[in-house]
């Protein structure tokens, strides 16, 4: 391990021997040209050194700042914690670490990056490390890492992953809930309602003759009608409803904490409203209906899967009796 | 059993290192936090790979670990790993002297992590006449799926890992974790030859 404090070394006999004040011009240029921060206090917290890149990332002047309490250099640093955390340095004899990630920053460095970041302020990595000399008190030296690039580039990948599970919940044609995430939400809806006693009901529709409507108009009129439905069902849903595509032309929303009668009286909405607002596709008016079934959480249930065969008995129901209509699980088992 | 297996006077002598460590480190630590550090003797196994990957992967309620490099001379180094469960992180920022609101959860856990494993791991250096430095520490994310992949990616194969048992009680309520040591092969080896040094000694 090179050891740039030790003075000349002994092994190297033919080498003539740097004497130690070149030694420690070397050590002071390192230290100048570093691209971290070097800040040296004592054990009461004062300035004893700092280097180059401090002094041209602040506009302190180094006379000034020598011998000042590092709080009153930096007021912006948060003194109690600091304090604590310098404290544990000294008493323990351990480093001691802050990263970006918990703390954005300690001092209010400027950054040269201005366009692509989000905080004025240079993101730091910090480092306290305790420092034993001949000198009777101890000494924290302080390593300023500039992270601005890295905390940037994970703030870009943070926010990418949080659009990717966006899209992953999302059905791209109608841009409601897929399959899958409105499956995953029934589950934990269950359970809560399950756990709290309380109410959960189901609609699942269907687009009524759809297939004729695919022949009709052909596949883009399909998905036209597709898209427009779901956004006229999606403006008289509630917040806490989920509403997401389950099949070709099937739609399920789930209704916590609402009885059957609730849910009848919005799937009787739904099959009005869709019944009477005509569609337009190249120039030509499309009337499309849909059947509803609905079904109330009761008892009977072990899991959320016979909710959703309730459901779609009621939808069956409704299908079989001509279409166009509301039907209650509730009126299959009388 | 490899020659990466520690001897029963091996063992014998790791476990004498670290309950010295541990003792000095906790004694450290009470006269930091001011308050009546109580720890019960550490106990410590040392675990192959693959069964590592099974006992954690059963532990259901793990809530955090924090990971966190450590080096020295002669081929000593490796990585702590600090395993919390979900009832022991209540209190840290008390444990710490903080006020609630100054410190995130995550950074109380980042702190007390980095703490722990730098007092012991100092002492214990001091022990085989080493000296370590270490990595800022971090908080591994996710920690179900993503720990027994961490463990994958180390950069170096290791076989054995030294898990280390720590209980500390303070004052009037508990605080418990789980630090595991995992020791690249290379470093095992050195450790080996350290403790026969310090055997022949004695």
């Amino acid at each position: 391990m090179l050891d740039i404090t030790a003075p000349t070394t002994e092994k190297t006999t033919n080498v003539p021997a740097i004497n130690e004040l070149v030694l420690e011009q070397i050590n002071s240029q390192i230290a100048n040209q570093l691209n971290t921060g070097v800040l040296v206090l004592d054990a009461d917290f004062n300035i004893v050194l700092w280097n180059r890149f401090l002094q041209v990332h602040t506009d302190k002047i180094s006379d000034n700042i020598i011998g000042q309490s590092i709080f009153s250099a930096f007021p912006e640093l948060p003194q109690r914690w600091l304090t604590r955390k310098l404290s544990s340095v000294l008493q323990l004899n351990t480093p001691s670490f802050c990263s970006w990630q918990q703390r954005h920053h300690l001092f209010e460095l400027p950054h040269t990056r201005p366009i692509t970041t989000d905080s004025e302020f240079m993101a730091q990595n910090c480092t306290f490390l305790p420092i034993e000399t001949d000198a009777t008190d101890k000494h924290i030296c302080i390593l300023i890492e500039d992270v601005t690039d890295a905390c940037h580039y994970q703030m870009q990948l943070q926010k990418t992953l949080a659009e990717i599970a966006q899209i992953s919940r999302i059905d791209g044609l109608t841009q409601i809930y897929n399959r899958r995430h409105w499956q995953d939400s029934l589950e934990q809806e269950y359970a809560k309602a399950r756990r709290h006693n309380k109410k959960l009901s189901l609609i699942m529709l269907d687009l009524d003759h759809f297939k004729l409507l695919n022949d009709n108009y052909g596949h883009q009129g399909g998905d036209m009608v597709l898209t427009e439905v779901s956004a006229l069902i999606s403006t008289l849903l509630r917040v806490e409803d989920t509403f997401g595509r389950y099949g070709g032309e099937e739609f399920a929303i789930i209704l916590p904490e609402t009885d059957s009668a609730g849910a009848i009286e919005l799937a009787q909405r739904i099959c009005r409203i869709i019944a009477t607002t005509p569609l337009t596709y190249n120039d030509q008016v499309i009337n499309v209906t849909v059947s509803l079934g609905v079904a109330q959480l009761s008892d009977k249930e072990s899991n959320y899967e016979e909710l959703i065969t309730q459901t779609d008995s009621a939808l069956y129901k409704a299908k079989s009796e001509g279409r166009n209509q509301v039907c209650s699980a509730a009126e299959l088992v009388s | 059993m490899n020659e990466f297996h520690l001897t029963e006077d091996q063992q014998d002598c790791l476990q004498e290192l670290i309950n010295i460590a541990m003792g000095q480190a906790s004694d450290q630590l009470a006269r930091y936090l001011d308050t009546f550090v109580y720890l019960k003797v550490p106990s410590i196994e040392s675990v192959e790979a693959k069964d590592l990957m099974k006992t954690l992967s059963q532990q259901k309620n793990t809530m955090a670990v924090v990971s966190q490099g450590f080096f020295g001379y002669e081929g000593i180094r490796g990585e702590s790993l600090l395993v919390y469960q979900e009832e022991d992180s209540g209190r840290i920022a008390d444990l710490l002297g903080y006020e609630p609101d100054e410190l995130s959860q995550d950074e109380q856990l980042i702190d007390i992590s980095s703490i722990l494993t730098t007092t012991f791991l100092n002492v214990f250096a001091q022990q085989i006449d080493n000296r370590l430095s270490y990595n800022a520490p971090k908080l591994l994310p996710n920690v179900q799926e993503i720990l027994s992949e961490h463990l994958q990616q180390m950069p170096f194969t290791w076989e054995l890992a030294l898990k280390v048992n720590i209980n500390y009680q303070v004052t009037d309520y508990s605080f418990n974790c789980n630090m595991i040591l995992l020791i690249p092969e290379t470093a095992i080896t050195n450790i080996k030859h350290v403790l026969d040094r310090i055997l022949e000694e004695y």
